[in-house]
């Protein structure tokens, strides 16, 4: 009688561990739904605050346009090296142009900078939030009478939405650019073939567009992330340390499990 | 489902323009109390009555403006670190009022002087010591002039003179604002296990015959308030003896 019911036990202390992950999951899902529905009551406050949007646009946007340039003028070099490379064995060599340009406007671009501005700007969002939350500041704001989703989250998450497009046209901009330096100046490729290319190949709604719409998706899904993953820190080092880690691997597989749906989608 | 009691029994009530003190030792539910009376935690039973308003029915925009009345001050001052002394004095006075700047200058100036700290105005609040950093919460705390004001062990970690200074602070600002103090006052109301065991004048708490309350007072650490944590554990079986 006493193993039969230590076996019980036991099954339902599996059970419960199988399921626990589920339902902190769905728990997850619905906190951060309710805090984006709180963002989303709380833009005419902020909106009245322009110089916080502007501070949170100088931290998250400003400060990633040095990682961003830097990664996208590279992976522009690698995008001319291995398509002229490849182009070259069909005798193609002339399209390298569209090819960088459609690779880098369809997908590369949006996704990797999400990606990077997750690393760079998100992950310093979700530290911050959480310091505030394990020094009391969060708390002291409440006592203040002054909300801090309206105060603190809310201009970081409207700062860094704005900036994830911008900087993703200038992840592009670099890229082409670094396609271009590759294939023209180092590879002796005609400039006016790969340009013209580029031009003639690239439809703007279609291509250029829905970049920028992917990149807005992209930069909504980060930004809450990270905001939210600061928000819900245990207010100890080692929550905020947790926290940051869960903001850059929770964004980079959100934005590539998004990506492979808005592409099934828009393309 | 596990269920941890905080508190159970409390019967609290701090008179107009006093100062009133809860005591106890660590992890009792003092702050416990100061969070249910700021609103910031609801009581599962129980009324929380704040000039004359039960905490807990008032809407979100009501607790705003209640809290616009009230003043805390936390154990480590929570100064918000991406501002100057003088933007977390003038937080409260920027949101909830239509002043102009040069006038919030002035009252910026005026409670910094109050707690002796005129002229911090540009520092950052990593440039100040931890006692320094208290007054500066204390003047940002009372910027709005509150009718209640709540201190959150205002006197860890301050060396006798800074802790002179923040006691005498208190009573001062109290008197000038006729404000209700919850701190340390005639009537104390001493805790343990998240109960009010004992209350009174400070006499009347020195010459109580409460085990517990005796043994607070005389710093004993053989008695009836363990400081010990009950766990559920054996230590000697955790480790092995």
């Amino acid at each position: 009688m006493i193993k039969e019911n230590y076996i019980v036990k036991n099954i339902f202390i599996i059970i419960g561990k199988i399921g626990s992950p589920f339902t902190e999951f769905i728990l997850s899902l619905g906190n951060i739904t309710r805090l984006f529905i709180n963002i989303l009551g709380s833009l005419l406050y902020t909106f009245k605050k322009i110089p916080l949007i502007i501070k949170e646009l100088y931290f998250s946007g400003v400060r990633s346009i040095i990682i961003i340039s830097v990664s996208g003028l590279f992976v522009g070099m690698v995008l001319g090296l291995q398509g002229y490379n490849t182009l070259q064995r069909f005798g193609s060599v002339s399209m390298l142009g569209s090819l960088v340009a459609i690779s880098l406007l369809r997908e590369l671009g949006p996704v990797l900078t999400a990606i990077l501005f997750a690393s760079r700007a998100g992950s310093g969002m979700t530290a911050e939030i959480g310091l505030m939350k394990a020094t009391e500041q969060l708390e002291a704001m409440n006592v203040m009478a002054i909300d801090p989703v309206k105060y603190v989250i809310t201009p970081k998450f409207l700062g860094g939405i704005i900036s994830v497009p911008l900087l993703a046209a200038l992840f592009n901009i670099c890229g082409i650019y670094g396609g271009y330096f590759v294939g023209v100046i180092l590879l002796n490729m005609d400039s006016g073939t790969f340009w013209s290319q580029m031009h003639d190949s690239i439809i703007f709604h279609e291509d250029v567009f829905n970049g920028i719409i992917k990149s807005f998706i992209f930069g909504i899904t980060v930004n809450l992330i990270s905001v939210y993953q600061g928000f819900v820190a245990k207010p100890t080092a080692e929550g905020v340390s947790s926290a940051t880690t869960k903001t850059v691997v929770n964004s980079a597989l959100s934005v590539l499990a998004l990506d492979y749906v808005l592409t099934a989608l828009m393309f | 489902m596990f269920i941890l009691t905080i508190l159970s029994g409390i019967n609290l009530e701090a008179k107009t323009g006093k100062i009133t003190a809860i005591m106890g030792g660590s992890g009792c539910g003092k702050t416990t109390v100061l969070r249910l009376i700021s609103g910031l935690i609801k009581a599962n039973h129980g009324t929380v009555q704040v000039f004359g308003e039960n905490i807990n029915n008032l809407s979100s925009k009501q607790l705003s403006e209640f809290r616009t009345h009230m003043g805390m001050l936390f154990q480590f001052g929570a100064l918000f670190t991406d501002m100057s002394v003088y933007e977390n004095v003038a937080f409260t006075l920027k949101e909830h009022t239509n002043l102009p700047e040069s006038i919030i200058k002035k009252i910026v100036a005026m409670k910094l002087n109050a707690v002796g700290l005129f002229g911090t105005q540009d520092m950052m609040p990593q440039e100040l010591s931890g006692g320094m950093a208290r007054r500066i919460a204390l003047a940002r705390a009372t910027a709005l002039d509150p009718y209640l004001m709540l201190y959150d062990e205002p006197f860890t970690g301050l060396d006798p003179i800074s802790l002179n200074v923040a006691a005498m602070l208190i009573k001062k600002l109290g008197e000038a604002f006729n404000q209700t103090v919850i701190l340390v006052t005639h009537d104390i109301y001493f805790m343990a296990n998240g109960k009010i065991i004992a209350e009174g004048t400070p006499e009347e708490i020195k010459n109580t015959d409460n085990p517990l309350v005796c043994q607070f007072i005389k710093g004993e650490i053989k008695g009836p308030f363990q400081y010990k944590y009950e766990s559920k554990m054996n230590y000697n079986e955790f480790i092995g003896i």
